[in-house]
């Protein structure tokens, strides 16, 4: 068996989790008898769909998903209309206590949402005694079809440490804080949480998005009887979003919390990628809508194979391990360039290189039409690489580093005789005020 | 020579970015239709979901762990009407093409150097294998893994079985060869080669000299012979000579004779198309394919078939030879033929050949090659008499277990099925591990 060596169990909250791979609050953890299916698949917790208290009744929009396909990719991202849960509590609790019953050595985490203090506490306390190992507080769904709930409060960073606080008053196991990606910095109402009583924070949750606009009807989807609406996306193109907000809050020395990272996870790859910026556990839906469950046993054997490879042992050793190396753009050594190289030998003839060098990069390539093959001028390459991203095989064009003694050739003018038309002076600053600290 | 290259090395597999690509068309299905159509228990809705998923040494290993050939089938097996017949992904298009990435992920394996298998707990119970064919490897690899000291002997000078001495190179080359072999040695199976068991009771004595189970698994390495009224003393050979000659050491030998000549091949099984298209590769001026049915009833596989068009092969059906032309010092000069015509179904379902009367005539070859079929070599019972065998020298086994009619030996591949597939054999050793564990138990 592959792993046996390998233990890709985590501590997170004062709980060992049997791997960092969890199920976010959304459809995919609706029930226990879906969670219970995940957990037999392998996943270590649920972060259960999110509560609601049956003060006002749930009703989830018609239809409630729209797939974005980009090309023959499909599921590049996912709009969701889904509300908080829909079923009477009494049965999300009486389902909480199954799991505990059935499947201890699991981890669950109850998402609450309320619209007022006592609504808040009522949810915490309801979830505590009937065995949530922790909470995560939903301050962060970007779609809710009643004002004042989901991610207008997580914009409303006040409200965070209100809410926060009050749960922290009521229960005694941990909190999660989850985040609203739809806002500039994360560190801001995270450590609002965290001043409310929060124990880690989850991101992100979806960003609000418009994906598709249906050409006859004119109505954004999911188009719900003639009506669409700025809804939440989520997905593999998200997952930028995601690491960004994670690595930014694992890096804030003030903030200081651990972190369950969300975003477009589908592979180990990317739930390693989470890790290495700060993420002790991980959360995962639009992957499970694409592909179910089954995609936990290639996280496990991709992860314990990748930690067997590198020599580590638990993955506590490998959180925050790339944090060091994100820095800031003002950073980067300029004095060193390089170019692309291509490997002409294995060239199929397609030409895309030539159509974006010319088109978006440094017209650095010519073109043999004869034999259908690019040839590039070392000068004029500006080591954007966008022509390695079209190439269709793969390592064709690599990136090379150039001695500090070359140098690219500026940009030619198209007519130098013009320039002494020019209606022009050279900026020479004569103060600082207003200036900014971008050094870009 | 020019067509050297062409002949020994296989055709490249996909690269990485082809394998990705096929891999995403996979419908990643219920149920995979696929993982239940291979003889070996190969499951390609898992491996390529792993690979989709970017868990490729995990794909890897559910190949491997199942068949430590998983190469040699991704190669070789008639993958159209097995795991890609099933292919859900046929009803909007076309199959996945399974066998390709099943090479694929293996050839990664070596690329990337993978160390695939836990070491067992050492057993002290010594398992004999005869022959190191696809049956004989996969039971001596299950029984390694399981840390039992196995030691395989064959008779011919290398290892491998058909595999190296019953295929042709740009089917199926050395290298690769040699590679899926280092899988198996590696988990620690012994290799003892220019070995041959026979003679009197020579597979049974192994049980008395410390071996604690035997598993038979020597092929078939006799020919069916046509029984001329006279053998040419030159230019006729069966096809288990001509390809064994293919491969160890006299390729150049034989292309000497082939180039710019008539060659004929008597057959219409996959051993005959890989005679017919490597004598054409090879340099013969004229190849004629020779079978007594038609197209519709060549037990061939028809890429294999269309592929030997390609190569130029002439297609002479509805002939039945019946002997062989020579001159004054018995060299082959001819083939003598008959016309046929199909008649009605015989058991196998297929249509009889009848004879025409008075239509004989010969083609002018130089060389003919046999290709009508392996059989058991003649003496082999000699060398089990206590297994019970058939009226054809196959073994009679049990197809779940390989148990024979003697305690403690096994059988299986194609000395007990007749001639039949390597993903067959693979199957064949696998049961047969699990089944000398269970005796070993007991």
């Amino acid at each position: 068996m592959p792993g046996k060596d390998i233990d890709l169990s985590i501590e997170f909250l004062g709980k060992t989790f049997k791997n960092p791979f969890l199920l976010s609050s959304s459809p995919v953890s609706n029930s226990a008898e879906m969670v219970a299916r995940s957990f037999d698949a392998g996943w270590s917790g649920v972060v259960f769909k999110t509560l609601n208290s049956d003060r006002l009744p749930i009703i989830h929009p018609s239809p409630r998903m729209n797939s974005y396909h980009y090309g023959d990719k499909r599921l590049v991202g996912l709009q969701n209309v889904e509300q908080i849960s829909d079923r009477p509590l009494k049965d999300n609790l009486v389902d909480f206590l199954y799991l505990k019953k059935h499947y201890p050595d699991h981890i669950l985490i109850s998402s609450i949402m309320g619209f007022s203090n006592d609504e808040w506490a009522y949810l915490a306390k309801a979830s505590e005694d009937n065995g949530a190992d922790m909470l995560e507080l939903n301050f962060s769904c970007p779609h809710m079809c009643i004002e004042g709930t989901g991610h207008h409060v997580g914009k409303a960073f006040d409200l965070i440490e209100k809410f926060t606080a009050t749960v922290k008053s009521t229960v005694s196991i941990p909190i999660i804080a989850k985040m609203t990606p739809n806002i500039t910095d994360m560190n801001e109402p995270a450590m609002y949480a965290k001043n409310g009583g929060a124990d880690a924070i989850s991101a992100i949750n979806t960003v609000s998005g418009i994906s598709e606009i249906g050409l006859d009807d004119l109505v954004p989807k999911p188009n719900v009887f003639g009506v669409g609406a700025v809804s939440g996306t989520s997905g593999p193109a998200i997952k930028p979003i995601g690491l960004h907000f994670i690595a930014d809050m694992a890096k804030c020395d003030d903030l200081a919390l651990p972190l369950s990272g969300i975003g477009g996870i589908e592979t180990w790859v990317d739930a390693l990628e989470y890790i290495l910026l700060g993420s002790s556990t991980i959360q995962v839906t639009t992957g499970i809508i694409h592909y179910g469950y089954r995609i936990v046993e290639d996280m496990i054997e991709g992860l314990s194979d990748f930690m067997r490879e590198k020599g580590i042992a638990r993955v506590q050793d490998l959180v925050g391990r790339a944090l060091e190396n994100v820095k800031t753009t003002n950073h980067f050594d300029l004095d060193r360039q390089g170019i692309s190289q291509y490997d002409l030998d294995r060239c199929v003839g397609c030409g895309q290189c030539y159509t974006v060098c010319m088109d978006a990069a440094g017209q650095a390539l010519e073109w043999d039409a004869k034999n259908r093959r690019p040839r590039l001028i070392e000068e004029k390459c500006l080591s954007c690489m966008i022509c390695s991203f079209v190439c269709p095989v793969p390592d064709l064009i690599t990136f090379k580093e150039m001695p500090q003694t070359w140098n690219r050739k500026e940009t030619a003018v198209m007519d130098p005789d013009l320039e002494k038309e020019i209606a022009h002076e050279p900026f020479i600053a004569t103060s600082t005020e207003g200036g900014n600290e971008c050094l870009c | 020579m020019s067509y050297a290259d062409n002949f020994k090395k296989m055709k490249p597999g996909l690269d990485f970015g082809q394998a990705v690509a096929e891999a995403d068309r996979c419908l990643l299905c219920h149920e995979p239709p696929c993982s239940t159509a291979c003889p070996a228990n190969t499951q390609p809705g898992t491996f390529i979901r792993k690979l989709r998923m970017k868990n490729i040494t995990g794909a890897i290993r559910t190949i491997k762990e199942n068949n430590i050939l998983g190469g040699a089938c991704g190669v070789l097996c008639p993958t159209a009407r097995l795991c890609e017949k099933e292919c859900s992904a046929t009803g909007i298009g076309r199959p996945i093409e399974i066998g390709k990435i099943q090479r694929f992920l293996v050839e990664q394996s070596w690329e990337r150097n993978l160390n695939l298998f836990d070491t067992p707990n050492p057993r002290n119970e010594k398992i004999a294998v005869v022959g190191s064919g696809p049956g004989g490897l996969s039971c001596a690899a299950e029984l390694a893994k399981k840390g039992f000291p196995v030691t395989v002997f064959e008779a011919r000078p290398e290892p491998g079985g058909v595999l190296r001495y019953g295929v042709v190179s740009y089917r199926f080359d050395l290298d690769f060869l040699e590679k899926e072999l280092g899988d198996v040695k590696s988990l620690g199976v012994e290799f003892k080669c220019n070995t041959r068991i026979e003679g009197d009771r020579g597979a049974e004595k192994l049980l008395e000299n410390g071996y604690s189970a035997v598993f038979l698994a020597p092929g078939l390495w006799g020919a069916m012979r046509l029984a001329p009224e006279k053998e040419p003393s030159e230019g006729l050979f069966t096809s288990v000579e001509y390809l064994a000659a293919l491969r160890d050491g006299r390729l150049e030998e034989i292309a000497s004779q082939v180039e710019g000549k008539t060659v004929a091949v008597i057959g219409g099984g996959s051993v005959a198309m890989d005679c017919i298209e490597s004598a054409a590769k090879l340099g013969a001026e004229d190849v004629y394919l020779v079978y007594r049915r038609s197209w519709m009833q060549m037990p061939a596989e028809e890429d294999e078939r269309i592929e030997s068009l390609e190569a130029g092969v002439h297609y002479l059906l509805l002939n039945q030879p019946t002997g062989y032309r020579t001159d004054e010092k018995n060299r082959l000069t001819g083939l003598k033929m008959v016309r046929t015509r199909l008649g009605e179904s015989d058991d196998s379902g297929r249509r009889r050949p009848e004879v025409i009367p008075e239509s004989e005539w010969t083609l002018d070859a130089v060389m003919v090659i046999e290709a009508i079929g392996n059989r058991a070599e003649s003496d082999s019972s000699r060398w089990y008499p206590n297994v019970d065998v058939d009226d054809k020298l196959l073994i009679k086994a049990d197809p779940e277990t390989g148990t024979t009619s003697t305690p403690g030996i096994f059988a299986g591949g194609d000395i007990v099925r007749g001639p039949a597939l390597v993903v067959n054999a693979v199957q064949d050793g696998k049961l047969a591990a699990k089944a000398i564990q269970e005796y070993l138990k007991e």
